[in-house]
């Protein structure tokens, strides 16, 4: 069964200096309907403008990833950590017992796009941790690059280790250029098209758009429109 | 669990003092709120000055009547603090302010006073200091807050 979440069904907040699209409820947006989907408690589809950015705030329990699609951030935090990141890089915050931290656009002439998604982990209290780990564009396309997972080095891929029974996938698809990935029994996936556009099992996603998997053991991906995707694939317990 | 906000204000010498804190609010299940109190004359570099500009908002009325605690960490006695104190007065007058809202000051060194040195120069050890402060603040608010609501309830 596939589930379509549209990308204009989305809460959306402009607030001049952020303009963010909540695939689930998040700050003022709420709607009970989508709280999140298993483990996936937030993905946000944040644009931050030249130099502006998160002043410090506090998070607990909570797997942070950022996929930067645009631009730069300068990420600060408690642990000590002070790190500037981009494209094809998976920043991963365990925020665990608590963390302090900020994030700004690291340009002040363009804007940053970027992916934040929240997975509940399946530990409380855990002692907070800072991942940022790079690699090479090459590694996501036409195939599923790991991106984070509950153990590290899956088949030898350098991934962001999390605090959950989640894998988190990124892929670039050309027009027409296709993707196969089997969904093991009682395993759901959540899709998130990050840029594009994209067919998965017949069904035609935009930007922005998201699919939630349940009962289904295989995904086909296409690339379609004329430029194909961009997308996340979240492999969720 | 009760539910605890806690407002952390701050100087700019201080933001790391008060970061601390926050953090050991947030280490005691507080939510938090930091809040720079914009001095006229902080003798800060131009740098730290738009950091801080760029960072953090000033307090306002609704943090105040949002937080069970307020944590106020400034070096010295800046001008500036009187007059926050004063507007805080001014809410709790009016019942702006929750029954059980306390206001803290955290504890900074006099060692450091005079200091211009950059932030980062605080030691560890106050540091760590000021990150159990803030736990013990919003513990403490925790319980006080537990307190009233079954004295009330009864």
């Amino acid at each position: 069964m596939i589930t379509i979440r549209r990308s204009q069904e989305r809460g959306h907040a402009d607030h001049g200096w952020l303009n963010t699209y909540h695939t689930f409820s998040f700050a003022s947006y709420y709607d009970p309907a989508h709280m999140g989907f298993r483990s996936l408690r937030v993905l946000n589809d944040d644009r931050v403008a030249a130099g502006r950015g998160f002043g410090a705030h506090a998070h607990r329990d909570m797997e942070i990833l950022t996929y930067v699609l645009d631009g730069s951030l300068v990420h600060k935090d408690s642990m000590g950590e002070k790190r500037t990141f981009g494209a094809n890089t998976v920043q991963a915050m365990s925020a665990g017992t608590g963390v302090v931290h900020s994030e700004f656009n690291a340009s002040e002439t363009d804007p940053v796009r970027f992916l934040q998604i929240w997975i509940e982990p399946s530990v409380e209290e855990t002692e907070p941790s800072y991942q940022q780990i790079p690699f090479d564009p090459a590694e996501k396309s036409g195939r599923l690059r790991l991106l984070a997972a509950p153990k590290e080095g899956v088949n030898g891929v350098p991934a962001a280790v999390i605090h959950q029974d989640a894998f988190v996938y990124a892929a670039v698809l050309g027009a027409g250029e296709t993707l196969q990935r089997n969904l093991a029994p009682g395993r759901h996936a959540w899709v998130q098209v990050a840029r594009g556009n994209l067919t998965v099992n017949g069904h035609t996603l935009a930007e922005g758009d998201g699919a939630a998997v349940s009962a289904e053991s295989e995904l086909s991906f296409s690339g379609a429109g004329p430029d194909g995707s961009e997308f996340l694939l979240f492999d969720l317990a | 669990m009760q539910d605890i906000n806690v407002l952390v204000v701050f100087c700019s010498r201080t933001e790391p003092l008060a970061l601390a804190a926050a953090l050991g609010c947030v280490q005691a299940k507080a939510n938090i709120r930091l809040r720079w109190l914009r001095e006229a004359a902080g003798g800060e570099t131009m740098e730290n000055r738009r950091h801080m500009e760029q960072e953090y908002i000033a307090p306002r009325a609704v943090d105040a009547e949002w937080a069970h605690a307020i944590l106020i960490g400034v070096h010295g006695e800046p001008p500036e603090i009187k007059e926050y104190l004063d507007s805080l007065n001014a809410l709790r007058s009016e019942g702006k302010l929750a029954a059980k809202t306390e206001t803290v000051f955290l504890a900074v060194p006099d060692a450091q006073a005079g200091s211009q040195s950059e932030s980062q120069s605080w030691p560890p050890a106050t540091l760590e200091s000021a990150r159990l402060q803030g736990r013990q603040v919003a513990e403490a608010a925790r319980a006080m807050k537990a307190t009233h609501h079954s004295s009330t309830a009864v």
